[in-house]
């Protein structure tokens, strides 16, 4: 039963990320345009574009190889995977076992890379300038989030993501101090990843192919606003094998989440307005050095315990 | 008691002889037949070494009386020893089978330097004394380092100084001998810096030629057997002699090294340069790897020495296979477009399929991304330093923080630098005309890439198979854990309680994702409309009607270049007369030079 439950909660939860990436774009644009005086777009538009995209006839380049053809799909199916072992109603799920932070992180670089050789295989200048302007900005980000996660990691002695969020629950991870600087660098590189300029290999795909990338951006928006619910506030998550009441409670816990976590990025958008290239760097450059100072801290901290 | 490596060492050391016999005499034979033969040769070597290590052979040796009266030299084959035979006749086998097939025309110096490269390596790894093993090293460095860099024939010397300092007085420079008494901890003080200087000068070069066997060799031979001088001379031999901050020294010289050759990689305008350094990075890795198994072993955390020796030996291997995939597709693509230029190649998926799958495959396999064979032991490096001992307070913790910084940084620009070099050579379009030229390889080269890749991708969907049968006991014998053969298949983790990386369930996730993304909406696709270049609304250049291939990207200005350092000043040795090309009777000569500069050493330390 406990495991029949386990596999029903991770198929919700999927089936919930899935419906939930795009309204929630939706709902970040019209809250954007609200937030700055504009009427704002339809908050289903996302959907109503995934649709209209999907119907429409895939325009490929006679160029390209069969690295364009499948990168779309190998860029969803790895930011797909890496969304199914974030948790976001719920804890023991079917494929918890598997939810490693480095896997989750690494699956977001296999994702990127993906996208990447599909933007260098389009031969075009503009994509692959894009893309390249976006490969320099990871190589600063993802150090950051391993180091973010690392100390997670190190504060709950496991990498395993649902041992980290259930001692969260339990109020037992320490020092505070270096939760509070990695959540910082977390949430700088949320928005960096957010407010990036460059869209890389969409320039280059239409149809179907265009619906898979904006749906791989938007997942992985979403599972950046899961990953810091469920390691910072891991509030009302309920445990699968308790059954669908407390599902539901876990559920309007996540929606509760979800959409302060949406109201505050557009707050801070629309406060700090447009971020130029060169002051994402700079973001996600003190996000790496807060990363690095977390680490120390929690390092530091348990030798002295 | 007998045990199945008795009858197999002897085997292995006439394995070695063999190829140092068709190195030596290559000249007089058939080309064919010298790499044929050395290829033959090396497969037998792969193919004696896995017995004893498939079945926890316990270690064996064997004298042979040839030296001065006390000196004679001794062999061993232990696990450990096994382990790195085995992954280095694997990449001698592929080099040597890629020159006999290889598209140019190899020259005889070429296979010269393979046979002799591989023999010396066997003869090293075999060695249970310091002579024996200067002797193999003195044979490896004579032959990747001729005539370029004739300093690098004092290296085995280097290694011969440091066992002689670990070696009790009036005894001489024997393994057994060695771990037999107790060692004064600032002679394996002294040990472990001559240890470091004499690998870094192994694997890290200054101004060699091009030579794509010099590139591959040393993916596949020398950088795993610098992981293993480490691991034999500074955790094996002294034992728990060596001081723990010896392994921060390790950790933070090799983590400066990997990020400053992955930074190399992402930067280098050439293929065969950017794929050498991220071989090289390898070699920082697992010197990391070794200096946290030294900082676990001094705090008596075996668990945490595991994670450290498992995250050594799986980046030990990652560098051989993967680096050797890589290193002779990037010849094989250099060898049909004319040019290694990255900024002259592009469209080779078209031109050449199966070698661009093989350099991909390979780069993968060497990168942080799931599930390959570098991110097995990325995750248990971190791994390594999660469980890692909490004591010291900031001077001890703070490099622990740094190298799991060094390696996240690692590991992000070594992925650029792979996205880079696939995506600028082998995607989007030719750039020039002799590139749009390049033709496939032969049947058999494809065979050999295809083959080594297809190893190299395995390895990584079953990283804890690979260790628990291959590694585990050398694994035990350093960090002094009873043996236990009982494993998890995919699993590699704390415990078989406790969740760790699965990698054959990640990969099929992954597969499941995927194509349930890919064929979902196939029903309701329709045919993608094929159309030309979108030039900005602009009609074509005349002559170009697909546009300008000049307008795609060249791999400039990925990374800014890294800032040029002032070197330290080296030390000006004093310059050898002009010697003449290399002959068979070089080797006899150097083998007495070795024995002459032992007894001095044994003089002088008395």
């Amino acid at each position: 039963m406990t495991i029949l439950l386990s596999l029903v909660a991770q198929l919700l939860h999927i089936g919930l990320m899935i419906a939930a990436a795009p309204t929630m774009a939706g709902l970040t644009d019209w809250l954007d345009a609200r937030l700055t005086g504009r009427a704002g777009p339809p908050v289903l538009l996302p959907w109503r574009d995934l649709i209209r995209l999907s119907r429409k006839t895939p325009i490929l380049l006679e160029s390209v190889s069969v690295v364009s053809r499948i990168a779309p799909a190998v860029g969803l199916g790895a930011t797909l995977s890496a969304a199914a072992l974030v948790p976001s109603f719920c804890l023991g799920m079917a494929l918890s076992p598997l939810a490693d932070v480095l896997v989750v992180a690494a699956l977001l670089a296999l994702a990127r890379v993906a996208a990447a050789l599909a933007a260098f295989d389009s031969g075009a200048a503009g994509p692959g300038l894009s893309q390249q302007r976006t490969d320099v900005l990871a190589v600063v980000a993802e150090p950051a989030l391993m180091l973010v996660l690392v100390t997670l990691a190190l504060m709950a002695g496991s990498f395993n993501l649902d041992l980290i969020i259930g001692q969260q629950r339990e109020g037992i991870l320490f020092p505070a101090a270096a939760s509070a600087v990695a959540l910082t660098a977390l949430l700088a590189l949320i928005l960096a990843d957010i407010r990036a300029p460059d869209r890389g290999a969409e320039d280059m795909f239409g149809g179907v192919d265009l619906a898979m990338l904006r749906t791989t951006r938007w997942l992985r928006h979403l599972l950046w606003i899961d990953l810091i619910g469920g390691l910072f506030l891991p509030l009302g998550m309920a445990t699968a094998e308790t059954g669908p009441l407390p599902w539901l409670l876990g559920l309007a816990a996540w929606l509760i989440k979800l959409g302060a976590s949406i109201f505050a990025l557009s707050g801070v958008h629309a406060m700090l307005g447009r971020i130029p290239r060169h002051g994402l760097i700079d973001l996600l450059g003190v996000a790496a050095l807060l990363a690095l100072i977390a680490t120390i801290m929690v390092l530091t901290s348990l030798g002295t315990a | 008691m007998p045990s199945v490596s008795d009858p197999i060492l002897p085997f292995l050391l006439m394995d070695a002889v063999a190829l140092l016999l068709l190195g030596a005499f290559a000249t007089a034979m058939p080309l064919a037949v010298v790499t044929i033969a050395a290829a033959m040769t090396s497969g037998l070597g792969a193919l004696l070494c896995l017995p004893p290590l498939l079945l926890g052979a316990p270690a064996t040796s064997f004298g042979i009386p040839i030296g001065p009266p006390g000196l004679s030299l001794h062999f061993a084959l232990d696990p450990l020893s096994g382990f790195f035979l085995l992954i280095m006749f694997l990449a001698g086998t592929a080099i040597a089978a890629f020159q006999a097939v290889a598209v140019s025309p190899t020259q005889v110096l070429s296979a010269r330097m393979t046979a002799f490269v591989v023999a010396g390596t066997a003869v090293s790894l075999l060695a249970a004394d310091g002579v024996a093993l200067t002797v193999g090293l003195a044979v490896v460095c004579a032959a990747i380092g001729y005539p370029a860099h004739r300093t690098r024939v004092l290296i085995p010397f280097v290694v011969l100084t440091a066992l002689c300092l670990l070696t009790p007085p009036g005894y001489a420079p024997r393994f057994d001998a060695i771990r037999a008494a107790p060692i004064d901890p600032d002679r394996a003080t002294a040990t472990a810096a001559l240890m470091v200087a004499a690998v870094g000068g192994l694997i890290w070069p200054h101004g060699v030629g091009r030579s794509w066997t010099r590139d591959a060799l040393r993916a596949g031979v020398v950088v795993p057997i610098g992981s293993y001088l480490l691991l034999r001379v500074i955790a094996d031999l002294p034992g728990a002699s060596t001081q723990a901050w010896w392994g921060f020294v390790l950790l933070l010289a090799g983590g400066a090294a990997t990020i400053i050759e992955s930074w190399l990689s992402a930067v280098h305008p050439d293929i065969d340069r950017a794929i050498s350094a991220l071989t090289r990075r390898q070699a920082g890795l697992a010197m990391m790897g070794v200096g946290l198994a030294l900082i676990a072993r001094a705090a008596d955390l075996p668990g945490a020495a595991t994670f450290a020796l498992q995250a050594t030996c799986l980046t030990a291997m990652a560098g051989s296979l993967a680096g050797t995939v890589a290193s002779l597709s990037a010849h094989t693509i250099g060898a049909s477009a004319g040019t290694y230029r990255l900024s002259r190649l592009g469209g080779l998926v078209h031109a050449m399929p199966v070698t661009s799958a093989a350099l991909s495959a390979g780069l993968f396999a060497g990168s942080a991304l799931p599930p390959s064979l570098g991110f097995a032991a990325f995750w248990l490096s971190f791994q390594s330093i999660l469980s890692a001992p909490r004591t010291g307070g900031l001077p001890s913790q703070v490099p622990l923080a740094l190298a799991a910084a060094a390696i996240a940084l690692s590991a992000a620009l070594a992925i650029a630098a792979s996205v880079r070099i696939v995506g600028i050579a082998i995607l989007g379009r030719p750039r020039t005309p002799q590139g749009a030229g390049a033709r496939e390889s032969k049947s058999p080269v494809r065979t050999i890439l295809l083959s080594l890749a297809g190893a190299s991708l395995v390895a990584g969907i079953l990283p804890s198979l690979l260790l628990w049968l291959l590694a585990d006991p050398a694994i035990r014998i350093l960090t002094g854990l009873p043996p236990d053969r009982q494993a998890g298949l995919a699993l590699l983790a704390v415990s078989s309680s406790t969740p760790g990386y699965l990698a054959l369930p990640v990969l099929a996730l992954l597969a499941l994702m995927t194509g349930a993304v890919f064929l979902l909406p196939r029903r309701s696709r329709k045919p993608a409309k094929i159309v030309g270049p979108w030039t900005d609304g602009m009609p074509p250049p005349i002559g170009l009607p697909f546009g300008d291939p000049a307008a795609q990207l060249t791999g400039a200005g990925f990374l800014p270049t890294l800032p040029v350092l002032a070197a330290l000043r080296r030390p000006r040795l004093p310059s050898l007369p002009p010697l003449p090309r290399p002959r068979a009777s070089a080797g006899i000569w150097l083998i007495l030079a070795a024995f002459g500069a032992l007894l001095l050493v044994l003089g002088v330390i008395g």
